[in-house]
């Protein structure tokens, strides 16, 4: 435990540092790849300029929006049922030993399967259809949220779990005032990762049996060499995740601002 | 208010894969109501376990725990407990953590509040009422601690090695801090340290207790007047009960 008190004002966000560096780092590198397509003569088909990238961008825009609908809806939808039934199912696994004992090591060898492989089986017995790209985005969220909510459910302290049984208070009130917030932070390390799978999952279901959706598309484009239309769908999925992950990020900063993850790196002890 | 304890013929044994393991015991104490006692002993004497055990939160082997006359048969709480860290909530300041308690006990938050403010405000925390356990430093998180275990008026107060993860000068500090509370008050305490001067320092009786498992070897009364300012702490009195007990130790070979 450190001694030291936070000395002087805590620093703000510096914007020049934390918003314009990364900007333009990130400009720079788009230069640097259209000037090499430039100077290296790259063919169209193997590497487009960004510049082809951000016009087929716009103007295959409604077919990649109308499909960024499919996939996002797809994404979004597996995400929430896997929150609905991980995060409860978590919290009986938590407070009960023959379930720990059972139903744990089973997830925990489920959670080494690589999900995908069961695209192929659920186009079989559900189709082409929303339901088993739904199913596949739900089986890679679950998991990051079951192991890491069981583990959010079981890490108080020992001492803090004394401290309950010796104010008298019943399980629930103990559950809603320290067991729930003291969970949070190891809930949403599960939930983030459970973000950053959710959109492979869905464009890789799409890719397997699909006929709408930007996993699909994409796979039209490379097919018939529209480099420059794969790379502006690449663009919309990275969007799409990025959008999902700081949505878990927000929640996160809005139900456990006290947490060391969300201070500034200037107030980290 | 404060209570009495009682300790009649307490073992403990852990039970495991290697076998039985004795940790505590046989021991018999008597605690006076008012009394700061002190359980001295090395690192896995089962001082700790006895603590848990008057708390209600580990049942003794064999023997049996009463307190203020009624047997020990479950977690207690009509008590204020302290450890030794991890036991501030990160997502409540000073304040809220100390109001915990409280709330807890389904007791009236804004009845204790002000109680709260002052209890902070005698440890030399006014003004960080607000501030959160990663503000403030290690010692201002124990007083909070200390805050938390008195703000409903136990009449027992179980101090588990408290001050054992702070650094010298500001342990110091907080036996000074301690003693006053407790002179304030004058609740049972029953104290659990490795550090001889500590236990002398606050203590009306320092129970030495042997290494593992652990037994009652001697019941040393100090009978120093209080505040025990640091004349007195340097005075021959207070350096020979910790000669005799450091002595004692060393004949168990522990130091």
């Amino acid at each position: 435990m450190s001694e030291r008190v936070i000395a002087g004002p805590p620093e703000g966000r510096n914007w020049t540092a934390e918003i314009l560096t990364p900007l333009l780092f990130a400009v720079a590198i788009f230069a640097a790849w259209e000037g090499a397509v430039w100077l290296f003569k790259i063919p169209l088909y193997i590497v487009p300029p960004p510049s082809d990238i951000f016009s087929q961008f716009v103007r295959k825009f409604p077919r990649i929006w109308d499909y960024t609908l499919v996939t996002g809806s797809e994404t979004l939808a597996g995400f929430a049922v896997a929150i609905l039934i991980g995060v409860p199912l978590a919290l009986v696994v938590a407070f009960s030993s023959f379930l720990r004992r059972t139903f744990y090591p089973l997830a925990v060898t489920l959670e080494m399967v690589p999900k995908i492989v069961f695209a192929p089986i659920f186009v079989t017995w559900f189709g082409f259809g929303f339901l088993p790209k739904i199913l596949i985005v739900f089986l890679v969220c679950f998991f990051p949220i079951l192991l890491n909510g069981i583990l959010a459910f079981t890490s108080l302290s020992v001492e803090l779990a004394r401290f309950c049984a010796s104010t008298g208070a019943g399980p629930l009130k103990t559950f809603f005032k320290v067991r729930l917030p003291a969970a949070l932070p190891q809930l949403f390390v599960g939930l983030k990762g459970a973000a950053v799978n959710a959109t492979v999952g869905a464009t890789i279901s799409e890719w397997i049996g699909g006929d709408a959706g930007l996993g699909y598309y994409i796979q039209i484009a490379a097919g018939d060499l529209f480099m420059d239309l794969a790379f502006a769908i690449i663009i919309m999925l990275a969007t799409l995740g990025l959008l999902l992950f700081w949505l878990v990020v927000l929640a996160e900063r809005l139900l456990i601002p006290w947490h060391v993850s969300q201070r500034l790196p200037s107030q980290r002890l | 208010m404060s209570v009495p304890v009682s300790i009649h013929a307490v073992t403990k044994i852990y039970r495991t894969k290697d076998g039985a393991v004795p940790a505590l015991g046989p021991i018999d104490l008597e605690i006076a109501s008012g009394r700061f006692v002190s359980l001295v002993g090395p690192s896995g004497c089962g001082k700790s376990t006895l603590l848990l055990m008057i708390a209600g939160l580990l049942d003794p082997t064999e023997g049996e725990i009463s307190v203020a006359g009624h047997v020990v048969d479950r977690p207690q709480t009509d008590i204020g407990i302290v450890f030794q860290g991890n036991v501030l909530v990160d997502w409540r300041d000073a304040l809220g953590n100390v109001l915990l308690q409280v709330e807890m006990r389904g007791l009236p938050r804004r009845t204790y509040e002000p109680r709260a403010r002052d209890l902070l405000a005698s440890v030399g925390l006014s003004g960080f009422e607000r501030r959160y356990p990663h503000e403030l430093s290690g010692g201002m998180q124990q007083r909070t601690a200390f805050c938390r275990a008195l703000i409903h008026d136990p009449p027992l107060i179980l101090m588990d090695e408290p001050l054992g993860a702070l650094d010298a000068m500001t342990r110091e500090q907080l036996r000074s801090d301690l003693e006053r509370l407790w002179m304030a008050g004058r609740k049972t305490v029953v104290f659990v340290t490795h550090s001889i001067e500590e236990a002398v320092q606050l203590s009306d009786d320092v129970i030495v207790i042997s290494p593992r498992p652990g037994t009652l070897v001697e019941r040393i009364a100090v009978e120093l007047p209080r505040p025990r300012t640091l004349e007195i702490r340097q005075g021959p009195e207070f350096q020979n009960l910790v000669g005799d007990i450091k002595r004692i130790f060393t004949s168990y070979g522990v130091i």
